[in-house]
């Protein structure tokens, strides 16, 4: 006896369903629920258009320091009484800002969903929000982000985003502001921010067992209180794109690493090319068998990972490749990227390559979303780009159908190598020189 | 008010259910005659499957002048066997729409893909073949790439990351030189340089072998259909007798006398790990440390947040906690750790740290903190247990370590049926500071100054 020699093929597949979606509207505010039979856990989000895109120049950071405060206790109890009360349920609260969305999120046992719900929309509806515990909840987060900051990567990221959106106000600064510009926000602040946008009834998201679930008392519970319409939606922020390349240079004295971070604008999440520019970036940096991956750490052993991803939010997107390299491999790896960037762009894929992609993608859309949690993100999804239930059905054919022709023409489109910044943090004593030949060299000012 | 209900602080709650099992699915299992172990638990709900792999070696096994070794090893187990081609491995899991990883651990080295259903025979094909054809796949190009990989991932996680080598100086300090617990699984550079290809044929050829592993299924198909499958593919390769155990982690807890290590690195702030050796995990005793370590600095209703982030508010909230990391083979460690705010003496940071510490003997928890950390603990296990990646994890896990995939369902049980009595007993005879490792960095004065470890006691 010996191995088995030949590769088996697939066995027949079974059906590919999104869970069966509910919605409700009640109580002043919509629930939108997902159906998931058996599961012990329930996951829940309220979804407020609360943004850091709302926050004002300066500010940058208000939302976040708002997001940490909501636990410093209720108009009901204090911040001791509510972590007790929470925890107790086995749950923990998860307030989040992205450029769209200001989420609350809980996850609890079936059983105690609504209790959890009710006690997240206390802390977001009515935070106590003290003008001590938000200033002490603010020189945290500046002191947060400071630790953070002090990590590569962040700094490099912030340079980034200057670069590409310079001239777009809020989105130039990053998502959570910076150590300067979050301990400008005031008390103010933070509370002109929850009372301008906290207080709209907003979306519920339910991901759990709905046969064990009560979807008016959940309602009931994230609506209580709340009143208005609501907002309009602004539109895209457009894909400029510089005449020239850049390069970046974020001084990281005694690093091991170079962290790059190369980018360039790209459309907003709803664009009709979202399929095959997401099929083209897995071919060129998505998937571990990427062009990226195989050339930088498989052949050359630069990196531990490099990756190339578009990000795509409802006004804005921009592709990007990150990796951290060896300092003394920076601008051969550089050179390397800058080579697979725009082969992918001129010739654009092979069909072997993209059928990895297709059925990897396609495939992820099951084995990814599993849980309560990632089946509640799905539903954010919906919600914020103003996607159909049967979404997720539509998205896996649409991977499967994609074409050579159509990936290769989304390559061409929405890549460039000439309109790329380049940023590379890291020790610039050593790497600064091998830099120029993509170009002058400018040092970030983060 | 219906039954199940509480005070928690001084307003009325529900309490989270109780648990009688933490496993409520089917388990099935078998062995070849060749000694692979295998368990499948079916769970239809979503067309996916997980296919997961335990060896039971680690660094632990690893010999003086070897460290990194089982991890690296881990890494050439992508690199192609005997009918599968270099990187055709990921391109085949991931081109069938498929996600894949491995870890190594001090205990042992784990590898699994969770794939749509239709794919488990090619997963089950693909592990069979590393399993039983890697060595006559391995060449030095491989090999020496993957050095360099991992010489970049310790650079990456460990060496260009403020703070990222401290679980590496912890363990030295906790483990005694010999103990196989003494090293880091990351390995040391200078090690790594030396790696030699034969190294790594023996290493295969001595623990991946049937007889050393578990392979777990779980998800949409049957026992009966993994079962042969098992047999079709795993059944040829022959057993390895006398696979030699690791060196024996016997150790006294607590330990004998306390150390301390003193670093200045290029750190945005002051911060503080203290540690212990409790019991192995998989005892009462660790129970009872997991427990405890839930109630003294995991969560804002924790004595940890509650006494220093948000009380005394000498310690940044963002970076408070405490954990045990779950060891099996000796007494796994407790840590604590936290980071100064601004302005505040480190020695005012660690007397409080010690200070929690010590109350949990001398103001013995409430129930309210005792079913805060249970409740916590529940929501943990359930989230673990929700994929069928972690499952499949969790069963190799008990399958390998205590021998049967069964006893992963007491878990949960025996956390909650931990009292206060427990926790304040563990506390007293295993957190005092007569045995504690105590590791602190200091910022850098100038950017000049090179890393100074000082020398422990």
């Amino acid at each position: 006896m010996s191995l088995i020699t030949t590769r088996p093929g697939p066995g027949p597949a079974r059906p590919y369903t999104f869970p069966a979606v509910r919605r409700l509207t009640a109580h002043g505010g919509t629930v939108i629920a997902a159906h998931l039979p058996g599961q012990i856990l329930a996951s829940s989000a309220l979804l407020l258009d609360a943004s850091a895109a709302r926050e004002t120049e300066g500010r940058e950071g208000t939302a976040t320091v708002l997001a940490k405060s909501l636990e410093e206790g209720t108009r009901k109890r204090d911040s001791a009484a509510y972590a007790l009360a929470l925890e107790g349920l086995g749950a923990e609260l998860s307030a989040s800002v992205d450029w769209d969305t200001f989420r609350v999120g809980v996850a609890a046992p079936v059983p105690v969903l609504t209790d959890a719900v009710r006690l997240a929309a206390e802390a977001a509806r009515t935070p106590l929000l003290a003008a001590e515990d938000v200033i002490r909840v603010r020189d945290d987060e500046v002191t947060a982000l400071r630790m953070d900051w002090a990590q590569p990567g962040p700094r490099a990221d912030a340079a980034l985003r200057s670069a590409l959106f310079g001239a777009e106000g809020r989105y130039r600064r990053p998502l959570h502001g910076d150590p300067t510009s979050v301990a400008a926000v005031t008390v103010e602040d933070v509370l002109a921010f929850h009372e301008s946008w906290m207080l709209r009834p907003g979306v519920l998201l339910v991901a759990g067992d709905l046969d064990a679930l009560d979807l008016d008392a959940l309602a009931e519970a994230a609506f209580a209180g709340t009143s208005g319409e609501p907002l309009e939606q602004a539109g895209p922020l457009g894909v400029p794109v510089p005449p020239a390349r850049r390069t970046v240079l974020v001084d990281r004295p005694g690093s091991v690493q170079s962290t790059l971070r190369l980018g360039h604008r790209a459309p907003e999440r709803a664009t009709p090319d979202y399929v095959a520019m997401t099929l083209a970036a897995t071919v060129l940096g998505g998937a571990f068998t990427s062009r990226l991956n195989h050339l930088i750490r498989e052949v050359k052993g630069y990196t531990y990972g490099i990756r190339g991803s578009y990000a795509m939010t409802r006004r804005a997107g921009r592709f990007e490749v990150a990796a951290g390299v060896q300092t003394a491999v920076t601008a051969p790896a550089i050179r390397d990227t800058l080579g697979e960037i725009s082969r992918t762009q001129l010739e654009g894929v092979t069909e072997e390559e993209l059928e990895v992609a297709r059925s990897w993608r396609a495939g992820q859309l099951s084995v990814e979303m599993q849980t309560p949690g990632a089946i509640a993100g799905a539903l954010a999804s919906l919600v914020v780009h103003g996607l159909p239930d049967d979404y997720y059905e539509t998205l896996r054919r649409e991977y499967l159908e994609a074409t050579v022709e159509q990936v290769s023409e989304a390559a061409a489109r929405h890549l460039t190598v000439d309109g790329l910044t380049l940023v590379v943090e890291g020790d610039g004593a050593v790497i600064s020189e091998g830099l120029a030949e993509f170009g002058d060299v400018v040092d970030a000012e983060v | 008010m219906g039954p199940g209900r509480c005070k928690i602080g001084g307003v009325t709650s529900p309490t989270a259910p109780v648990a009688t099992t933490g496993y409520p699915w089917p388990i099935e299992t078998t062995r070849l005659a060749n000694g692979l172990r295998v368990v499948v638990s079916e769970d239809r709900t979503a067309p996916v499957v997980c296919v997961n792999l335990w060896y039971d070696v680690g660094s632990r096994h690893e010999p003086p002048g070897q460290t990194g070794f089982a991890h690296l090893f881990e890494h050439l187990m992508f690199e192609g066997s005997e009918h599968v081609k270099k990187t055709e491995h990921m391109r085949l899991v991931q081109g069938n729409g498929g996600s894949l990883n491995a870890t190594t651990n001090p205990d042992r080295t784990n590898y699994f893909e969770t794939m749509p259903s239709e794919h488990l025979e090619l997963a089950l094909w693909l592990e069979a073949d590393r399993m039983g054809g890697l060595v006559p796949a391995l060449t030095q190009e491989t090999l020496d790439n993957q050095r360099e990989v991992v010489k970049n991932e310790r650079r990456q996680r460990y060496e260009n990351v403020p703070y990222g080598d401290a679980w590496l100086r912890l363990l030295p300090l906790l483990y005694p030189q010999g103990h196989p617990y003494h090293h880091a699984t990351i390995g040391s550079m200078e090690d790594l340089n030396a790696a030699a290809l034969e190294t790594f044929q023996a290493f295969h050829q001595q623990y991946y072998a049937p007889n050393n592993c578990v392979l777990t299924v779980v998800g949409d198909t049957t026992g009966a259909e993994v079962f042969a499958l098992a047999e079709k593919y795993f059944g040829s390769i022959a057993a390895v007798p006398d696979i030699p155990p690791a060196p024996d982690g016997t150790l006294p807890i607590p330990a004998g006398a306390a150390s301390r290590e003193t670093v200045t690195a290029a750190v945005p702030a002051p911060r503080i790990y203290l540690s212990h050796r409790t019991h192995p995990f998989g005892t009462p005793g660790y129970d009872a440390v997991t427990v405890l370590a839930t109630v003294l600095g995991n969560g804002r209703g924790s004595r940890l947040y509650q006494r220093l982030a948000d009380g005394a508010r000498i310690a940044q909230p963002d970076y408070i906690g405490s954990y045990g990391v779950d060891l099996a083979h000796a007494p796994a460690p407790l840590i604590v750790t936290a980071t100064v705010k601004d302005g505040v003496p480190l020695e005012k940071l660690e007397q409080g740290l010690s200070d929690v510490i010590r109350s949990l003997v001398d103001e013995p928890i409430s129930s309210d903190e005792l079913n805060r950390a249970k409740a916590l603990l529940t929501t943990a296990w359930w989230r673990t247990v929700s994929t069928v990646g972690g499952r499949a994890d969790t069963l190799g896990r008990y399958t390998t370590q205590f021998g049967d995939p069964a006893a992963a369902a007491d878990r949960l049980p025996r956390w909650q049926a931990v009292t206060v009595e427990d926790v304040t007993e563990a506390a007293r005879t295993l957190l005092a500071p007569e045995s504690r490792v105590t590791l602190i960095y200091l910022p850098e004065e100038n950017q000049s100054e090179d890393t100074q470890p000082e020398e422990a006691a």
